[in-house]
């Protein structure tokens, strides 16, 4: 213990060779870059999709940015933390969204949506789609993106939440004609900017954001105020070389405050939708587990009305590799690099074997949720908002009440 | 003396969960615990958690993706 302890203060102070986390790391992100160039060679919509997928698992895992816990949080502890980064995210991201919008539909009364904003139709399967997902991310200890880092970061379970995600997903792929029959086909796409205007649209959206943000001080006051979490000293710096060590620690080894990771992460949303089209990844997810169900002659039947619609719907067949398939994987890689170099790469295998049906019961219950609703805590919410469409906010309404009955059973399950 | 609580391989937010009722669950005369954690986020939510109770935390690094967080009663508030 006293040895590694030894070793961790050593590279803190920046003294001898580069510590095994720093090789690790340098390997890691030696095969992430290898695997760019060969992507660009083929296509380079895959490389470009690979950069960003390795960019925004390295944002979440070294900013520990979870959206279960965002919203869990606020019931079970009282702490806005992972709120008001996710907050920061979606008030940058619908700035950024709203000018490029402004610039697809520059007249937004005339009837034309968005061609790749996520205005999905809202309606009752939002609504439970955004109960089922609240509940399931917080009995699996986080969403899909926070399952998707965690299984870079070595967490046995959040692999199980994912075997849970794809099967849920398939269910939801096999009942989708049921749901577009009763409730998609019918329900509106709301998209403010036609009703409000560009500039007005944006207002109100801000406006909201503005309101929660004191929703969430106002929670963090009543439980009884939140102090900073302790951090260790920053050593003296004397040299430029000292100050880019600093610097380095910052980046690479410690936990980024959380503001600076959602800032980041609303911004790479903005430059990904400028690039082609907003962060989601369900669609993909759901894709590999229809396949999987193809091979043994369980395929999903073709879904009505699915190719119109945009964002994280679930997509039927898009040949074996696709550009979403370099996002998802590039994820996975992204945050276990940012995990090695911080030395935060553990095998962690819970304890009670409870853990591993509530991983995958939550993971299903995600799944069936993220399908019917059209996307996940990223596509459904964190891309819908800034959209600045209604379904954003009609699911993140009803993902915070399913996010509450979460709590009600993880408390039972000790 | 001091009572220590193991979360190592707990998933989300069971290491808080099982940190603030140990804490709950102290005698007025336990001054002190300790948490072993290999959960980051945990590094972020306890303190707050702790200090509502009445607790100050100071995070030890032990390397290998593991903390030790010493959690102390503080003395005003005891």
């Amino acid at each position: 213990m006293t040895t590694r302890a030894a070793r961790v203060h050593a590279d803190a102070l920046g003294a001898g060779a580069p510590s095994r986390d720093v090789l690790r790391a340098l390997a890691a992100w030696t095969v992430a870059a290898l695997v760019l160039l060969m992507a660009y060679r083929v296509d380079t919509q895959f490389a470009r999709f690979w950069a960003f997928g390795l960019a925004f698992g390295f944002v979440l895992q070294r900013g520990r940015f979870c959206f279960a816990s965002a919203f869990r949080d606020l019931f079970l502890l009282g702490h806005g933390r992972n709120m008001k980064g996710v907050l920061l995210g979606l008030v940058i991201a619908s700035i950024g969204f709203a000018i490029v919008m402004a610039r697809q539909v520059p007249i937004a009364d005339l009837g034309f949506l968005p061609p790749t904003a996520n205005v999905l139709p809202a309606g009752v399967h939002t609504a439970l789609g955004g109960v089922l997902f609240g509940v399931g991310m917080v009995l699996a200890g986080g969403c899909v993106s926070g399952s998707l880092y965690r299984m870079g970061e070595g967490y046995v379970a959040s692999w199980v939440a994912f075997a849970g995600l794809m099967g849920g997903l398939l269910v939801s792929s096999y009942t989708w004609n049921w749901w577009w029959e009763a409730s998609m086909s019918t329900a509106p796409q709301v998209w403010l900017p036609r009703s409000l205007g560009h500039s007005g649209a944006l207002i109100v959206t801000l406006l909201a954001l503005g309101a929660v943000f004191i929703g969430v001080l106002w929670i963090e006051h009543r439980a009884g105020g939140v102090v900073p979490a302790p951090r260790t000293a920053d050593e003296v710096s004397d040299s430029v070389a000292a100050d880019l060590r600093a610097l380095g620690r910052r980046v690479f080894v410690r936990g980024w405050p959380i503001l600076i990771a959602g800032a980041v992460l609303g911004g790479l949303n903005v430059l990904l939708f400028t690039a082609q089209e907003p962060w989601g990844f369900t669609g993909e997810v759901a894709r590999w587990s229809a396949e999987l169900a193809g091979l043994v002659g369980a395929a999903p039947p073709p879904l009505l009305g699915a190719s119109d619609l945009p964002g994280c719907v679930i997509v039927v067949s898009d040949g074996i590799v696709n550009h979403m398939t370099f996002l998802v994987v590039g994820m996975w890689v992204g945050s276990f690099a940012g995990a090695l170099g911080a030395g935060e790469f553990k095998v962690r295998v819970p304890a009670q074997p409870v853990r591993y049906a509530q991983s995958l019961s939550g993971g299903v219950l995600m799944g069936y949720g993220a399908g019917i609703a059209m996307g996940c805590t990223i596509g459904a919410f964190f891309s819908s908002v800034p959209s600045l469409a209604i379904n954003g906010w009609v699911f993140a309404v009803f993902l915070a009440v399913g996010a509450w009955i979460g709590t009600l059973i993880i408390r039972r399950i000790a | 003396m001091t009572k220590t609580l193991d979360v190592r391989g707990e998933i989300c937010p069971y290491p808080m969960m099982r940190t603030v009722s140990a804490l709950k669950k102290l005698s007025a005369g336990e001054r002190t615990l300790e948490v072993v954690t290999d959960h980051a986020p945990a590094l972020d939510t306890i303190p707050t958690q702790a200090s509502r109770l009445g607790f100050e935390t100071a995070v030890e690094e032990v390397g290998g993706s593991e903390w030790r967080l010493v959690l102390t009663r503080k003395r005003e508030a005891s």
